[in-house]
């Protein structure tokens, strides 16, 4: 148990996913279209659902993930993207049950289906960001680097 | 949530005019329009005899019964709505062997009519092309697939929607 407490396995954790969600939301920003193709092709949203949702998720996703690379307000961020991984969680729960062959809109430019391998690794990383939120530890990241470096006798008050 | 205000600001300003369209309801129509250009864009890369055909002319085609329709999604999804007299032709049984081909259809030259779930999806052009390279010559994709035609107002059944008898005898014996 000693390991989950450890700051640089919640460093890895939070890169990983972070840059998970700065991959997955760039293109999105620049093809919005494409991906309110994706969420259309769901057949479970008016259109107005599918613009908002078109708009302002990838933008979440590239601040929530930039937010964990950096160590910024961590702990609304994790709780971000784990509110976004479970709508994602019921949506492929959803598509695979009723049998479509869709691309889940997860990665712009990757094939990657709406199935029950999607639903797994949704569950993969619903555990990570979990974790990044329940074992919050802030003593590696660069904003604390950098304050640490700026102020050497505040290093244990960091900590 | 600092996170979630920025992304509104940042989001509604670089995306106003998708959000107008979005609320006035044109956005649907501008997404099928983007996929039935990129399948058609496909199509010419990939299957470059395969031809389509507009909703106009496949419906003149239905009126007059000189076209059959198939459709190359899966047996749940044909039953749950597709084109009126339309056969269901799933694109993966009948490249596993599953289905005879020379037995549901006889006539090389018979005028066929492919379709799916429209631009979002290609099993409609793979079905052409299958049925290509097995000796049919008369054959056009129907790009707008099933969501089109029903758009269109044109006629559909929903054998699903039936009583639990008739689907029961339609579709075990």
């Amino acid at each position: 148990m000693q390991l989950l407490h450890n700051d640089y396995l919640h460093l890895a954790v939070r890169l990983l996913i972070g840059g998970l969600f700065l991959y997955a939301g760039s293109p999105k920003i620049l093809d919005t279209m494409g991906f309110a193709a994706s969420i259309y092709n769901y057949k479970l949203f008016p259109s107005p659902i599918i613009g908002l949702t078109a708009a302002f998720i990838p933008w979440v996703e590239v601040l929530a993930g930039l937010a964990l690379i950096l160590g910024v307000k961590v702990r609304g961020a994790s709780l971000l993207i784990s509110v976004l991984l479970v709508v994602f969680l019921i949506l492929a729960a959803i598509s695979a049950i009723r049998g479509l062959d869709i691309d889940c809109g997860c990665f712009s430019g990757v094939e990657r289906k709406a199935n029950w391998l999607a639903i797994f690794e949704d569950l993969t990383l619903l555990g990570c960001s979990f974790f990044i939120f329940y074992f919050d530890r802030l003593r590696v990241s660069p904003i604390a680097l950098i304050k640490k470096r700026n102020n050497p006798d505040k290093k244990e008050a960091l900590q | 949530m600092w996170i979630v205000g920025l992304a509104i600001i940042l989001g509604g300003a670089l995306n106003y005019t998708l959000l107008l369209d979005a609320i006035d309801g044109k956005l649907i129509a501008e997404i099928q329009q983007k996929q039935l250009v990129e399948l058609r864009q496909k199509a010419e890369q990939l299957y470059p005899g395969i031809s389509f055909i507009d909703l106009v002319s496949a419906k003149k085609l239905y009126d007059d019964k000189i076209a059959l329709f198939l459709d190359a999604r899966t047996a749940p999804e044909y039953q749950r709505e597709h084109i009126s007299g339309a056969i269901n032709l799933p694109i993966r049984a009948l490249v596993l062997g599953d289905i005879e081909i020379n037995n549901v259809l006889p006539d090389k030259g018979a005028l066929l009519i492919t379709y799916c779930d429209g631009g979002e999806c290609d099993i409609g052009l793979e079905l052409a092309k299958e049925l290509s390279k097995r000796g049919y010559n008369n054959i056009f994709v129907l790009g707008e697939g099933y969501p089109g035609w029903e758009n269109a107002g044109y006629p559909m059944e929903r054998p699903e929607q039936r009583s639990c008898n008739y689907y029961i005898m339609t579709t075990y014996i």
